[in-house]
């Protein structure tokens, strides 16, 4: 170990190649996924290796969850060697990192060594609202929050700008094939074909924004005092058996307590750091002119004053208690929105709403994956705080593709669970009912056949009937609306089969009205028979 | 921090200014100048129109071009020729007739690159789903691959305002244009059913090439008529290998499908469509757009007034 550290820089290297090695990967993947139709099987990889993810949906869900297996790998990393994972894998600390404001502005105050004690009350309440089957919490996942933000804020708008600089420039004829080739090259593989739209993407903006700005008030903020998985690596990584060591060559010249990102190096205690702090990031070895830092096996466990008190613990715990009474008293979870459909594959006889709602980790993968982005984070209008920012479906942005089973591969939690693509094909999700007020048949007797054209369900699930035509009748003579001759000057009228109708929403996509749509989408009546079925 | 000096603003300001210029070239380009073609019709004795059955789809694309006249008729040394097949949704293989037979565009492919074609796109718009699977469950992406051709997907960017002079209905729309500064453009629909205008066929098809296609449903036979007067397609191939009688037009039983083993061809897309009516038990009169577009002069619906050549190879 020690002919290994002889050379610290190195080390540092070494490190910030790990660092930008995982960011990539976690942008591969982004894109590998990105308007997927099938994912990948290892785009989650980051939240399968996430133990924070895993600890709280396994306890919200009350079930082993065996994808989510693979957090244990990091567990024995961090039991091993500390925080790595944070210094050295989260590409969103990696981005932190990376973003640094004038050090003057921060150096001449740095914040109170108490705010740590924040990572552990977010943790302790989220494992605490686990408990009672909450996940609201699980937004504010660092991983999560990454993810979410590149596919709903970050993506989306690199598109529109990329694309709106393309109209521009297409306009002039020398640009022409320039432009040609980028799109020849980009769209498709890298761009999306269509510009995609997102709710709440300004929140989430600034939610991300906010952590970054924060960066100006200490180096890695949100990484030191706010992470609730950084807090949890943290707890491990007080019994981790390799930590940082002072040795006897310290002259106490204070160039490592200088250099510590997360400024746990402590002057007061002879340049001691807490492991639970410490990220591993090696810079206090590269910096050290005597060689004086080493990285040995400890055993004792180290606390500090800022680390977690029963008294704290207590107090998240009922904070937590009273959130989720909060959360479970929104009038939504009463009245939920008529149209909140549910990924297919994410509710079934067994599984409902609030099942569903225990195992989604607001991860926002199946958001990223949707080919049509027609998977939404929902809003407190929706679904109240108990499931903000948890995936439905808005027809009118986009339907869910006939053809797509990606949401259910790549949710890493199973709260969509994987259905094979002729399965999927056959689940309700909700039913269609047209609004014979505005549809332009029923009430304006313009002919209009649009919804019964884009119907994908091979029977279809929308009849073209003439007035006095019975539905039941045409369905029974197993009416094909083909091409018998409709009464002159009688725009034939859309019907839905309601057996038939699976509730894809396409129909609610395409109908041409302004606004709203004269077909919409509503939550199932009764949800789908129990998976398996077919 | 440095403050601002006079020069900064002034570059500041001259590259906004440049910016500016440009992209007002950009708005204020007139698309519209390309002239209107129209379709070359038959000389000596090629056939107006030609009708082939046979089981091997790519030996009836080939004589159906041939007795037009062979593609040379078509396309020239150097062309730019795109292909516009029928690929509606990205969950139908070839089977289920919803998307054009992938031997057919192949075989054009092949024939327009062995003419002299420069190069040979293929492209459609799916109304649902991603192009590139859509491109890929259709058969057509790697039959077109392997003969030689490019696969395009659609980009937003490339749609622009065009003038249409004799439309009925609609006096301009936004249509690709690489479609209409093509040198060649030819027109392979697959005959189905369809719910909104009965029939989908060759005119109905090159709604694909148009940005917006859900407004064109307000008066849609009329619309589709009004485009055709555009976009004029030098050579329309009908794919009858196999057709779709019902559930159109993505279809999804295969007791909807008739194996009929036939392609028309012919440089009038009335003609085409007229007669293709027939495969469903209908006439020119019953499918709006035909009619309308026969009354506009886009094309000849009565095919006994033209020579047709019908063989079995």
């Amino acid at each position: 170990m020690k002919s290994l550290l002889s050379s610290p820089r190195t080390w540092r290297r070494v490190r910030q190649g790990t660092q930008i090695a995982f960011l990539a990967l976690f942008v591969y993947l982004l894109f590998e996924a990105y308007q997927g139709r099938v994912a990948h099987p290892w785009t989650d990889v980051f939240f399968r290796l996430n133990p924070l993810a895993a600890l709280a949906a396994m306890i919200a869900g009350r079930a082993w969850i065996p994808r989510l297996g693979l957090a244990l790998i990091t567990v024995g990393l961090t039991l091993l060697l500390g925080r790595v994972w944070c210094g050295w894998v989260c590409p969103l600390g990696t981005v932190l990192e990376w973003v640094r404001f004038p050090r003057t502005h921060y150096r001449a105050a740095p914040p109170s060594a108490r705010w740590r004690t924040v990572k552990y009350v977010l943790l302790a309440a989220i494992t605490a609202a686990a408990l009672f089957g909450n996940l609201t919490l699980m937004l504010l996942d660092p991983i999560a929050i990454l993810t979410r933000t590149a596919t709903t804020v970050i993506l989306p708008s690199l598109n529109q700008a990329i694309t709106g600089a393309e109209h521009v420039l297409y306009g002039v004829r020398i640009f022409r094939p320039a432009v040609d080739l980028v799109e020849r090259l980009l769209r498709g593989p890298i761009l999306p074909t269509a510009q995609f739209y997102f709710a709440a993407n300004v929140a989430i903006a600034l939610l991300f924004l906010g952590i970054v700005a924060l960066n100006a008030v200490a180096e890695r903020f949100w990484c030191r005092y706010l992470c609730p998985l950084g807090g949890l690596l943290a707890l491990l990584s007080k019994v981790a058996l390799f930590r940082r060591v002072v040795g006897n060559e310290c002259n106490r010249c204070a160039q490592c307590a200088g250099t510590c990102p997360t400024d746990t190096i402590d002057p007061a205690r002879g340049y001691e750091s807490d492991p639970g702090e410490c990220i591993v990031c090696l810079d206090c070895f590269a910096e050290c002119p005597r060689s004086g830092i080493g990285y040995h096996p400890q055993w004792a466990p180290i606390w500090r004053e800022y680390d977690p008190s029963r008294r704290a613990m207590l107090v998240s715990l009922g904070a937590s208690a009273a959130g989720v009474a909060l959360a479970n008293t929104s009038a939504q979870v009463s009245d939920p929105d008529p149209h909140l459909i549910r990924p297919p594959g994410a509710l079934d006889e067994a599984f409902g709403e609030s099942e569903f709602l225990s195992k989604c980790i607001r991860c926002g993968a199946c958001m990223k994956v949707c080919p049509t982005a027609g998977l939404q984070p929902s809003g407190l209008q929706e679904v109240g705080l108990k499931g903000l920012w948890t995936p439905h479906l808005v027809p009118r942005l986009g339907q869910c593709d006939y053809g797509c089973y990606a949401c259910g591969q790549i949710c890493p939690s199973g709260a969509i669970r994987p259905l094979p693509l002729e399965v999927k094909q056959l689940t309700v999700i909700g039913r269609a009912y047209i609004d014979v007020n505005r549809c332009l048949p029923w009430a304006d007797n313009i002919p209009c056949a649009v919804c019964e054209e884009m119907c994908p369900v091979p029977d279809k699930a929308i009849l073209l009937l003439a007035e006095g035509e019975s539905p039941d009748a045409a369905l029974a003579g197993g009416q094909q609306r083909g091409p018998a001759p409709l009464a002159e000057n009688q725009a034939p009228r859309p019907y839905v089969v309601s057996s038939r109708c699976i509730g894809c929403g396409l129909c609610e996509k395409r109908c041409p009205l302004n606004g709203e749509s004269a077909i919409r989408v509503y939550s199932p009546n009764e949800p789908p028979p129990p998976m398996g079925y077919v | 921090m440095s403050t601002r000096t006079r020069r900064d603003f002034l570059r500041l300001a001259g590259a906004a200014g440049i910016g500016a210029a440009l992209g007002a070239a950009g708005c204020n380009t007139a698309p519209s100048e390309q002239p209107l073609s129209t379709p070359q019709g038959p000389s000596g004795d090629q056939a107006y129109m030609s009708i082939v059955h046979g089981s091997d789809p790519a030996a009836i694309t080939r004589a159906a071009v041939e007795a037009l006249g062979g593609m040379a008729r078509f396309v020239k040394q150097g062309d730019d020729v795109i292909v516009k097949p029928n690929i509606c949704v990205n969950y139908r293989t070839p089977e289920y007739a919803a998307t054009t037979n992938p031997v057919i565009v192949a075989t054009l492919v092949r024939m327009a690159l062995s003419t002299g074609a420069k190069r040979v796109r293929i492209m459609d718009t799916p109304y649902t789903g991603d192009p590139e699977t859509a491109y890929r469950e259709s058969g057509i992406y790697d039959a077109v691959i392997e003969a030689g051709g490019e696969m395009e997907v659609m980009s937003s960017v490339k749609y622009a305002s065009f003038d249409i002079p004799d439309g009925q209905d609609i006096r301009s729309w936004k249509i690709y244009r690489d479609v209409i500064e093509a040198d060649v453009l030819i027109n392979v629909p697959i005959a189905k059913h369809h719910g909104s205008s009965r029939l989908s066929l060759g005119s109905k098809n090159l709604m694909g090439v148009i940005e917006g296609a859900n407004q064109f449903h307000r008066n849609l036979h009329q619309r589709i008529a009004d485009l055709n007067s555009r976009v004029r397609p030098q050579l329309t191939v009908l794919d009858a290998v196999r057709i779709l009688t019902a559930h159109g037009p993505a279809g999804g039983n295969l007791a909807d499908v008739k194996q009929l083993d036939t392609v028309l061809a012919s440089h009038d897309t009335i003609t085409v469509d007229a007669y293709a009516t027939t495969f469903f038990d209908m006439h020119p009169e019953d499918i709006g757009y035909v009619r309308l577009g026969a009354e506009m002069g886009l094309g000849e619906a009565d095919w006994s007034k033209v020579r047709v050549e019908e063989l079995t190879v």
